[in-house]
């Protein structure tokens, strides 16, 4: 086939070219390092990287921080999944309550949640609580409008068919607009989970004992760029892994939004 | 007594930003008696949707009143299907739960939805096709499950709003084959709107002919052909004569409309 725009590649051939540019990368990286143009104790090379980071899961127990960050990612954007999913859809389905809730969450949603910190701590400490705080504040204001947005585009003439079929309104949320709206949901709930994965490693930074975050501040008091680098590298795969995770549930679940 | 009874029905929507009102409807008044199949012919923008739409439920008249077996309309219901011009079918159901979703909404006990939905996948000549999803339709197959879905809600009235005006001249010529059968069969009070002369002959035994925008009724022709009607009566001469004289009485308002 004639290349041009728009045509698509094999999943082999897409496979590949992903890969491809991580090893481009990872060469310029290496070369970089290798030919001294940044000193060693500034930035390790690949090599070192992977050598502090199988040290740090063998000898320094990080699969226990690696768990609790994850934790706290996962608790915290639960937390606000479970507010925001329902306050998403009725200010989606039922423009009173647009009005009331919109104004402020949109207000919101434009506080970073890492200026909280501070405040947090003085609020309930540097426990957990706090942690689960600041993803839920940098997660629920932006999940909610996501989730209003959607809802409220709804194709009208699908929910006026339902309405000449006899349905309720109660029916419509649950039969129309839930289903209808659910694998967009489902995609804004990704999107989010990957917000609150930049939001729990400032919070680990700012204020923590334990976590990939406080591992981070840990290698830099030692200037141990090698720790800090795997650190970030771990943050990425955890998150890539949970990413591609979540979009096979997804498509899994609502296969017949992919056909 | 009529089975709808429109009473002096207008429309007229407000401007928006500042405009003037739009006047799409003038009072029209029009009975239906049962087992009747009119159809209501005009240009397009002439008001005939709205019409439909005002006895569907889904817009509330500026003036007069609707009455369907003698109960003023109020709002959509279950007592009067109807099929859209775009394709309303719900994505993520397949062809059975699409046809069942009216009587899932009643409650109705699933052994009977089943035994429903048979006789109407039948009825649309769409038996194999149970399990598929919308979007594995064609445009066609798609009308006649959501043609499917209306009756199986055993409406008293069934509305069309140009069901076949997205369709290519031949599947469409099918599909007028097909919804006359299924009226000869089940005998339905239909009320089908259309811009299309030879469909609005071929199906109705009375057509109410459309002037243009704002629309009132400027006149009604029975058509006196016999049931079963197969295809060829189209180049009868009763039907030629007939179309020869709607050709006529729209076009006078084509012409006035584009003066």
């Amino acid at each position: 086939m004639k290349p041009g725009l728009f045509v698509p590649v094999s999943r082999g051939a897409r496979i590949g070219l992903g890969i491809a540019f991580f090893l481009v990368f990872g060469a310029a990286w290496w070369t970089i390092t290798a030919i001294g143009a940044v000193p060693s104790q500034f930035l390790a090379s690949p090599a070192e990287t992977v050598a502090a980071g199988w040290q740090l899961f063998t000898k320094f127990g990080f699969s226990y921080d690696v768990g609790l960050t994850v934790w706290r990612v996962l608790g915290g954007f639960v937390i606000a999944a479970v507010i925001a999913v329902p306050l998403g859809i009725a200010m989606g389905a039922w423009k009173p309550v647009e009005a009331f809730f919109e104004p402020f969450v949109s207000f919101a949603r434009y506080l970073p949640a890492s200026a909280f910190i501070p405040l947090l701590i003085l609020w309930v400490g540097i426990g957990e609580t706090q942690k689960l705080a600041v993803i839920f504040l940098g997660c629920f204001f932006q999940l909610t409008l996501m989730i209003a947005m959607i809802v409220a585009g709804t194709r009208r003439d699908l929910v006026e068919a339902a309405y000449t079929l006899g349905c309720s309104e109660r029916g419509i949320v649950r039969d129309v607009l839930l289903p209808g709206a659910a694998p967009e949901i489902a995609e804004a709930l990704r999107q989010v989970l990957g917000i609150g994965w930049t939001y729990i490693i400032v919070a680990e930074l700012i204020g923590a004992s334990s976590g990939i975050g406080h591992m981070i501040t840990d290698s830099q008091a030692l200037m141990a760029t090698d720790q800090i680098i795997s650190g970030i590298v771990v943050i990425g795969l955890v998150g890539l892994a949970s990413d591609v995770l979540f979009k096979q549930l997804n498509r899994r679940l609502f296969a017949w939004s992919h056909l | 007594m009529s089975r709808l009874s429109i009473q002096g029905v207008g429309k007229t929507f407000p401007g928006v930003g500042g405009a003037a009102p739009t006047q799409a409807l003038l009072p029209v008044s029009l009975e239906v008696a049962d087992n009747d199949f009119i159809t209501i012919l005009g240009l397009s923008g002439c008001g005939k949707s709205t019409l439909l739409r005002l006895v569907a439920g889904l817009e509330e008249p500026s003036s007069g009143r609707i009455l369907l077996d003698g109960a003023p309309v109020a709002g959509p219901g279950a007592d009067r299907g109807m099929v859209f011009q775009s394709y309303t079918l719900f994505p993520w159901l397949t062809v059975r739960q699409n046809i069942c979703f009216g009587l899932r909404q009643k409650g109705m006990a699933a052994a009977e939805q089943r035994e429903i939905s048979d006789h109407f996948i039948a009825e649309i000549g769409l038996r194999g096709f149970e399990d598929h999803y919308p979007k594995q339709l064609s445009g066609g197959m798609q009308q006649r499950v959501a043609i499917a879905r209306a009756l199986a809600n055993s409406p008293k009235i069934l509305l069309l709003d140009e069901p076949f005006g997205a369709l290519d001249n031949q599947t469409r010529v099918l599909m007028q084959e097909l919804l006359l059968g299924i009226w000869e069969r089940e005998r339905k009070t239909v009320l089908f709107v259309t811009h299309d002369i030879e469909e609005a002959i071929f199906m109705a035994s009375r057509v109410v002919v459309f002037t243009r925008r704002p629309g009132r009724i400027k006149t009604e022709i029975p058509v006196p052909l016999p049931h079963p009607r197969p295809y060829t009566i189209k180049t009868a001469p009763e039907f030629t004569a007939l179309k020869a004289r709607l050709t006529e009485e729209i076009r006078e308002e084509a012409l006035a409309a584009a003066a």
